[in-house]
């Protein structure tokens, strides 16, 4: 009888310990960085000082002949109206939607198995998948920001984006074959957060070596995003025209 | 404090509205280095991303006329201040705008003082 009221015991001992490992373990796992906010571009708190993207001139870019050509032939063809893409309310795409991110500012969703960054301008949106939800490379389509896979090394972020589809109206263009990884860390200054991304795209059909950015954000607490409606105008031009052609008119 | 609070915060709206305007289209037509201040009547005051369109009636040494500027988007004139109701047609306004460089009438609307005072932008 005391033998098994001690084998009892021993059991429901080995139990409590495994089931604590366990919850120990899975808190580890859930312990990240948390990202979620909104977010505005570098600022010190220092007039004069700004963070955002690479301060001070940009260095020309070591583009292939190929990736030479396709720009200087877009930016011919736009120079004279100055156009752009955002002006047509279409989004830059990566990696131009992230360093570009911060006037307009950024928001951050973070989950477990996802994290969802919104950027303001364009409502341009980017999904960053976990562990069983990435899904295969061959049921994927190319977008203007590709499809992201997450990853932790610590507590920094790693996101790998692929399926990008060629974009030449920034300036790092890039082809459909471009990989572009983001390494995101979070500090603290003065009490306030601060996002940092190191960015690394590669590409050999539009770079002869690798090209990095560094890009910083800072958080803005109580921060809201608006929805950044833009194609209304144009739909109410296209009514007007449509009431003009209409029977009777 | 409160000074050196209120020149950063101006400093970084001036900053967003240049740069946010450059993202969106050429700013190579504007003079941004420059700021007129122009007096009229509305005619037109379409808010919308990614920019708004105006139409202002301007009375100057070259005559009255209808000249059309651009202003920035939607979102930044809110955080600019803009709110909805502020100005509607035939209201005075005083614009302040980055002039075309070549001279002609029109610009990119950087700021404006509404008739009852209200102040949006720079």
């Amino acid at each position: 009888m005391v033998h098994r009221m001690i084998a009892s015991f021993q059991v429901s001992l080995a139990v409590l310990v495994f089931a604590s490992l366990g919850f120990a373990q899975a808190r580890g796992n859930t312990e990240r960085p948390d990202f979620s906010g909104v977010w505005t571009n570098y600022q010190s708190g220092q007039p004069g000082q700004r963070g955002g993207r690479g301060a001070g001139t940009q260095a020309e870019l070591p583009y292939t002949p190929e990736a030479k050509r396709k720009m200087d032939e877009y930016q011919a063809l736009v120079r004279p109206t100055g156009d752009t893409p955002g002006g047509y309310c279409l989004g830059t795409g990566m990696p131009g939607s992230m360093l570009g991110s911060g006037g307009y500012p950024m928001e951050v969703i973070q989950r477990a198995d996802q994290i969802t960054v919104v950027y303001e301008a364009h409502n341009e949106i980017r999904r960053i998948y976990f562990g069983n939800r990435v899904i295969p490379v061959a049921d994927r389509l190319p977008e203007r920001n590709g499809y992201s896979v997450g990853r932790w090394e610590g507590n920094t972020l790693v996101v790998e984006t692929e399926q990008l589809t060629e974009i030449v109206s920034q300036r790092f263009a890039h082809s459909a074959q471009a990989k572009i990884v983001e390494r995101y860390t979070l500090t603290e200054e003065n009490g306030r957060k601060v996002l940092t991304a190191e960015m690394t795209l590669t590409d050999p059909a539009f770079y002869t070596k690798p090209v990095s950015e560094t890009k910083r954000w800072s958080i803005v607490p109580n921060g809201f995003l608006m929805t950044y409606e833009c194609n209304e105008p144009l739909w109410e031009r296209h009514l007007e025209e449509l009431k003009k052609k209409a029977p009777g008119k | 404090m409160n000074t050196v609070r209120l020149v950063i915060a101006s400093v970084a709206l001036i900053v967003l509205l240049v740069t946010s305007a450059m993202a969106h289209h050429s700013a190579a037509a504007q003079d941004f280095g420059r700021r007129v201040e122009i007096e009229g009547v509305i005619k037109v005051w379409e808010v919308a991303n990614p920019h708004g369109r105006v139409i202002i009636e301007v009375t100057d040494a070259k005559g009255k006329r209808d000249i059309e500027y651009e202003t920035h988007s939607r979102n930044n004139m809110y955080r600019s201040g803009y709110r909805d109701g502020m100005m509607k047609a035939g209201d005075k306004i005083k614009i302040s705008i980055a002039p075309n460089r070549d001279g002609s009438d029109g610009g990119y609307i950087t700021g404006f003082v509404t008739a009852k005072g209200d102040k949006v932008g720079n």
